[in-house]
Order: structure tokens, then C-alpha cells, then sequence
């Protein structure tokens, strides 16, 4: 099925082409949304953690209020409903900020247990040498803190992976949506959605082993790793 | 109050928003339920069986957690007809959800027993319990316990991801959010409210959850390091 | 300049219900070597963390080498904490640093040293401590605990202080590793280091301090030279609790 799901890609040019925009649009989608959810969750972590009282109540609300919708509404709200206030954006954009803003919350979520699982000895040690509060949080709790989270960060990676498919609503062409036109047009529904599935699947293991690798270079001895998805 | 404009503009569509709750019940519980039954199965598959077995459940877990839940989707709906297999939108996407869920609810279930110190089988196979008896009244009500956080986080997963139901047009509260929208021209009135009611589910299910998790807690006894609720 | 490093004026703190300090005084001379004993929570490890503000006092008054640390700090906290060396029970090395770094690190980035320079003053504390050159390059997690803890007295006495606190250095040890750590504590009161300890080792008591002070319940009950306070103590409990220690002494040589 697989297999027969390659040969329709090659049949036309075309159907290449597609998949190959989707598959690019797919690793865009995850690669950035990433990297945005990693940094502003490394700041609402460190706010909620060591940031003013307000801030704190503040970012929790944000957090909570991702959490407990689904994604495919952030997205509509940030493409469909934002405009309306005068807000426009490409769908690719649409997609990349609303899974950003979206992972940003858990991604909050596992440095925020991984730096609070930092022994409160550390910080100790590290203020009674004279570092201020911000020093001991840069060279102390955060090198330590993120290692621990690595195991919880790689798997929000293949989360974000597989979520990039969302975006197929917002009429980006990732790899849902060129399968679905490849699919329309030939009429081999279940080859070309096969087919993606691997892809999907190849790339998750990808992920997870590279992460592991990094893990395993970066890895302390004694460090312990503090948070995991589920 | 911006507040009070955005929802009346709505006010005549709300019933056809609710109209789409059963839906997104049947979906969240139909696709839990079976997870909840078949995840347990494959745990244990992985953790007492045969190694062929084992390996089998593992790769089968593998597998279904690196898809998509909207490929898993469209495999069932458009793609098993090709095999002459025809399920309606709701089935189709009750069955993706649970296939997806069962996948998560395996390896739940299966560091919860995993996480339990072999000290517990030892100490109950020298009472001279059966393996059997030893799983059911020692091994199983401490794991529950365990897993009980990582469940409820993969309930509200399943119950956010009932909107992705919408892509083959399952009538549940989404979709119904969006045809109004569209009926209306503004997205937000309705989007915002639909957020509302899963907000609303969500921190329901979690609330009960961490009562329940209170409930049985017994001293000693914890989380197994899921962070979730 | 008065040569009194550490003032200590009637200093109070509770916590919630409980009273943990009320109304220690003490002052600490350069060169001189304090020994704080008594029971378990007495109180003394809540006064070392006042002292370097880890824990805030309710009232009284602390005074480093002449400048105000409590109530109103003179200067920055961290500056004044800068000044003050914490040797920890638990050791508390950074997790993810090597010996040699976890030296360096506060040269580095608090004194703002060049990192040779910085390299130089650790490798210099880390040979003060016996860590030989084989170990520089290894984490925490990778040395026994009498290790740890020198290379943690390291880091302390690189950073140069002006005194240097002590939470019962060896409590966290087992007993065959605590030898190598009074060792090289007692090489520094040799040295005039300006030091308050908190230990129940008494030979070690006897041998370093210049003054021993007995707390108990959140007061100094009993202070004297080690040969006052051995031979002639003035207060029943004072006797009783030198009693118990030497008992549990003699118990644990006569198993060695």
C-alpha cells in the first residue's frame, strides 16, 4: 500500500511536487512553532517561577486557558476571527503562531517542573558565593533544569509533529492536505494516506532517536530527569 | 462591555451550538472507552507476554503514536471503503479517537504496573497468593491509583480532539461553532463561546479528577512523575 | 580597623509558631575559630543562615567586619554574601559542574576574574583540600561524599572570605570519610581562618576552637574555651549533653 502509495506520487510530476511542498510545510510548521513555544515558554516558566505576583496570575490564566481548549480553535480564532479586528495573517503564519502560542503553554509547563525540581541547595549554594537572584537562575538553575526537561521537550516535538497536520484546516499545504488533493484526484485514498502516515511515523522515530542522542551528550552524571509527557 | 456584544450577536445560535454537545460527548467517551479497554490489554501484553507478544503490543503502541489523529481519520473514513469497510462520520471518528487513545492509555497503564516495586509481587507470592490473585488485589488497585493523572490528561486530549472530528463532518460542537460562524460572518462570537464549553469540560474532568485522585490517596503512594492535571 | 569579623546582636526568629532564635549574641574575631554545639534543632543551623541572610531574622542586628548586614544592609546582598563562605551539610556542589568548575564559577562570574586567573586560584584551593589533579574534571555525582565536601570547601576559600560558616560538615558523611574533612578543616584553623562551625564532633571541638558555644532551644547557653567547657561546665544540660557525645564516641571506637 505503501509502496503503491510512492508510484502515484511519481505518475506526475505535479504529485511530487506536492508532496514534497507538504512535507516541507509539515517540518516548517513543527520546526518553527518549536522554537517559538521554547522560548516564550522558557520566559512564562521563569516568570511563574520568579517573576512578580501579578505576571504570575496573569501567565497561569494564559496557560490554563491553552490548555483547556483544543488547538484547531486557537488556530480558527488567529486565521478566521482575528482579521475582524484588523489582524491578517497567511495561513502558514496563522498555523506557525497559533501551534507556537499553543506549545508554548506546555512547553511552560515542563521547564516550570524541571526548574522546580532543581534541589533548593543548588540555589542556596549559589547565593551564598554572591550571585545575584538573575545570575544564579542563568548559570545554576537553568543549565540544570534544562537538561532534565529534554526527555519532555523531545516529545513535544513529535506532539507538534504530528499536530502540524492541523494546519491542513487552515488550507495549508502540508502533507495532510497535498495527500488529500493527491487522493481526490486518483481516487487511491487509503495509498496516499498510508503513505503520509509513514512519513509521520519516520519522522517521530527521527526525532525521538536524535533527541536521545543529544540527551545522552549533554547528560550529566547525577542529573535526574524530572518531567515526562504522558 | 465588549463582552455582552459579542455574546448576543450569538444568542440565537447557542442551541445550535449545544445541539453539537451529544456529539462531542459520545465522541470523548466512545473513543476514551475504548482506549480504556484495549489500552490495558496491550500494557499487559507488553508487560507479561510471550516476547513476540510483547513486542507486537510495543510496536502496535509505537506505531499509533506517531500518526496523526486527523490521518488516522481519513485512513477510516476515505481510505477503508477502498477495502469495501464503510463506517458514517460519527463511528469513523469515535473509532479513530479510541485507537489513538488506546495507544496512550497502553503506556500509561504500563508504567503505572512497572512502576510498582517488585517487593509488592515478592511479598505477595510468599502469603502464598496465586500471580493471578497477587496482580488483582496487590498489583492493580496500587497502579490505578498511579495511573489515574496520566488517564485524566488523556481524557481531555481525547475531548479537545473531538474538534479534529470535524474534518469529515461529524456534527459535534465545533463544527457547529463554525457553520454559525459562517452563517453569521464573525468567527469570534461563536468560537469564543464553543472555547468556553470545553474550558468549562475540561477543568470539569479535571477538578473530578483530582477529587477522586484525593479520595484514594493513600500516603506514600504516588504519582509515578506524571505531570499532568 | 577592629579586629571583631562577625557581630551578632541579640538576634530573634521564629517560624509560624515556633521560636527558633531568641536573642543570640556572639562576635567572631579575625583568625578565630567559634565551635557551635548542642542538640538537634537548637537552632544553630537557622543562625548560620541568618547570618549570610539565606534565612531573614525578625529583629536584632548583624554587623560584618563593621558594616551593617541586618537590619538595613550596608551594601548589596549578594555583596555581602560574597564575603561570607558557606560550607553546606549536604555539600550542595553544582550538579552540573565539574570539581574544578564549581570552584571557578564564583571567581568567575561573581569576582569577575579573568578565567585564567580564576583557573589558577581553584586549582591553588582544590590542592589546599587534597582534590588531586585526576579529579578536577569530575561531576559530583562521581565522587564519594569526603570529596565533595572538600571540593566544596574549595570553592568557599577561593572566593577569599571573610569568614567562613560551617553546617555540620561531616553529618552528612559516612563515618570512614570524615576524617579526610576534618583534616583539612582543622588545616585551616591552623592557617587562621576566620571560621564558625556547627559540629557534635567533640575531639574536633577540642582540638580546633578557640571557643566552643553550647545553643540550645534557640539560646546560647554555655561558652568557654574547650577545657572550661570540658572540665568545668556550668550548667547541668551542658554536662549532660558532653556526656552523650562522648558516650556515642566511645561506642563508635570501640567498634572501629
Amino acid at each position: 500500500m505503501v509502496f503503491e502509495g510512492l508510484l502515484i506520487i511519481f505518475t506526475k510530476e505535479r504529485y511530487l511536487d506536492l508532496f514534497l511542498e507538504g512535507l516541507a510545510n509539515t517540518l516548517i510548521l513543527t520546526a518553527s512553532s518549536f522554537a517559538i513555544g521554547f522560548m516564550l515558554g522558557l520566559l512564562i516558566a521563569v516568570e511563574r517561577l520568579y517573576g512578580p505576583r501579578i505576571l504570575r496570575a496573569a501567565l497561569a490564566a494564559y496557560v490554563e486557558t491553552i490548555r483547556g481548549t483544543p488547538m484547531l480553535l486557537q488556530l480558527f480564532l488567529l486565521y478566521y476571527a482575528l482579521p475582524s479586528a484588523g489582524i491578517a495573517m497567511s495561513a502558514l503564519t496563522a498555523a506557525i503562531l497559533g501551534m507556537g502560542f499553543n506549545s508554548a503553554a506546555y512547553q511552560s509547563e515542563y521547564l516550570r517542573a524541571s526548574l522546580r525540581a532543581v534541589p533548593s541547595g543548588q540555589w542556596e549554594a549559589a547565593l551564598s558565593l554572591g550571585m545575584t537572584k538573575w545570575q544564579a537562575i542563568r548559570s545554576i538553575i537553568l543549565p540544570i533544569g534544562l537538561r532534565s526537561a529534554i526527555p519532555a521537550l523531545s516529545n513535544e516535538l513529535v506532539y507538534l509533529l504530528k499536530y502540524s497536520s492541523i494546519a491542513y484546516f487552515l488550507a495549508v499545504v502540508e502533507l495532510v492536505y497535498a495527500g488529500k488533493i493527491i487522493g481526490s484526484e486518483t481516487f487511491a485514498y487509503l495509498e496516499m494516506y498510508t503513505l503520509i502516515a509513514l512519513v509521520y511515523l519516520v519522522f517521530s522515530l527521527l526525532i525521538t532517536r536524535s533527541m536521545k542522542k543529544i540527551e545522552s551528550k549533554i547528560m550529566i552524571p547525577g542529573l535526574a530527569v524530572t518531567a515526562e509527557r504522558t | 462591555m465588549p463582552g455582552s456584544t459579542v455574546f448576543t450577536s450569538i444568542a440565537p445560535y447557542i442551541k445550535v451550538i449545544l445541539d453539537g454537545l451529544p456529539e462531542t460527548l459520545l465522541l470523548t467517551f466512545g473513543g476514551f472507552g475504548i482506549g480504556l479497554v484495549v489500552g490495558p490489554i496491550l500494557a499487559f501484553m507488553e508487560i507479561y507476554g510471550p516476547k513476540p507478544l510483547a513486542r507486537l503490543a510495543a510496536a502496535i503502541e509505537e506505531v499509533i503514536r506517531g500518526i496523526p489523529l486527523l490521518v488516522l481519520m481519513f485512513i477510516i473514513y476515505f481510505g477503508l471503503p477502498e477495502l469495501g469497510i464503510r463506517l458514517t462520520p460519527l463511528p469513523a471518528a469515535i473509532l479513530a479517537i479510541g485507537i489513538r487513545s488506546l495507544a496512550y492509555q497502553s503506556q500509561i497503564i504500563r508504567s503505572a504496573v512497572i512502576s510498582i516495586p517488585a517487593g509488592q509481587w515478592e511479598a505477595a507470592l510468599s502469603l502464598g497468593m496465586s500471580p493471578v490473585g497477587a496482580f488483582i488485589n496487590i498489583i492493580i488497585p496500587q497502579a490505578f491509583r498511579i495511573a489515574i493523572p496520566g488517564l485524566v490528561n488523556q481524557f481531555t486530549v481525547d475531548l479537545k480532539d473531538t474538534s479534529i472530528a470535524y474534518a469529515i463532518g461529524v456534527a459535534e460542537i465545533f463544527t457547529q461553532a463554525v457553520h454559525v460562524a459562517q452563517v453569521i460572518l464573525d468567527y469570534l462570537p461563536p468560537l469564543l463561546f464553543v472555547g468556553l464549553i470545553y474550558f468549562v469540560l475540561t477543568y470539569t474532568a479535571s477538578s473530578l479528577a483530582s477529587t477522586l485522585y484525593r479520595r484514594l490517596a493513600i500516603p506514600g503512594l504516588g504519582a509515578g512523575g506524571v505531570v499532568t492535571v | 580597623m577592629s579586629d571583631i569579623v562577625l557581630r551578632v546582636e541579640d538576634l530573634w526568629k521564629s517560624f509560624g509558631k515556633q521560636t527558633v532564635l531568641r536573642g543570640v549574641t556572639f562576635t567572631v574575631k579575625r583568625g578565630e575559630v567559634k565551635v557551635l554545639m548542642g542538640p538537634s534543632g537548637g537552632g544553630k543551623s537557622t543562625l548560620l543562615r541568618t547570618i549570610n541572610l539565606l534565612v531573614r531574622p525578625d529583629r536584632g542586628r548583624i554587623e560584618l567586619e563593621g558594616i551593617e548586614v541586618f537590619p538595613r544592609p550596608a551594601m548589596k546582598i549578594n555583596k555581602i554574601r560574597e564575603r561570607i563562605g558557606f560550607v553546606f551539610q549536604q555539600f550542595n556542589l553544582f550538579m552540573h559542574l565539574t570539581a574544578l568548575d564549581n570552584v571557578r564559577i564564583g571567581l568567575i562570574k561573581v569576582k569577575k576574574l579573568p578565567p585564567e586567573e580564576a583557573t589558577r586560584r581553584a586549582i591553588e584551593a582544590l590542592q589546599m583540600v587534597g582534590i588531586t589533579e585526576d579529579l578536577w574534571h569530575k561531576y559530583p555525582a562521581q565522587l564519594s561524599g569526603g570529596q565533595q565536601q572538600r571540593v566544596a570547601i574549595a570553592r568557599a576559600i577561593a572566593m577569599k572570605p571573610s569568614i567562613i560558616l560551617m553546617d555540620e560538615p561531616t553529618s552528612a558523611l559516612d563515618p570512614e570519610l570524615v576524617g579526610e574533612v576534618l583534616k583539612v578543616i582543622e588545616e585551616l584553623a591552623r592557617r587562621r581562618t576566620t571560621m564558625l562551625i556547627v559540629t557534635h564532633e567533640l575531639d574536633f571541638a577540642l582540638e580546633a576552637a578557640d571557643e566552643i558555644m553550647i545553643m540550645d532551644q534557640g539560646v546560647i547557653v554555655e561558652r568557654g574555651t574547650p577545657d572550661e567547657i570540658l572540665r568545668n561546665p556550668k550548667h547541668e544540660r551542658t554536662r549532660r549533653f558532653i556526656e552523650r557525645i562522648l558516650r556515642r564516641q566511645e561506642r563508635l571506637n570501640t567498634l572501629k
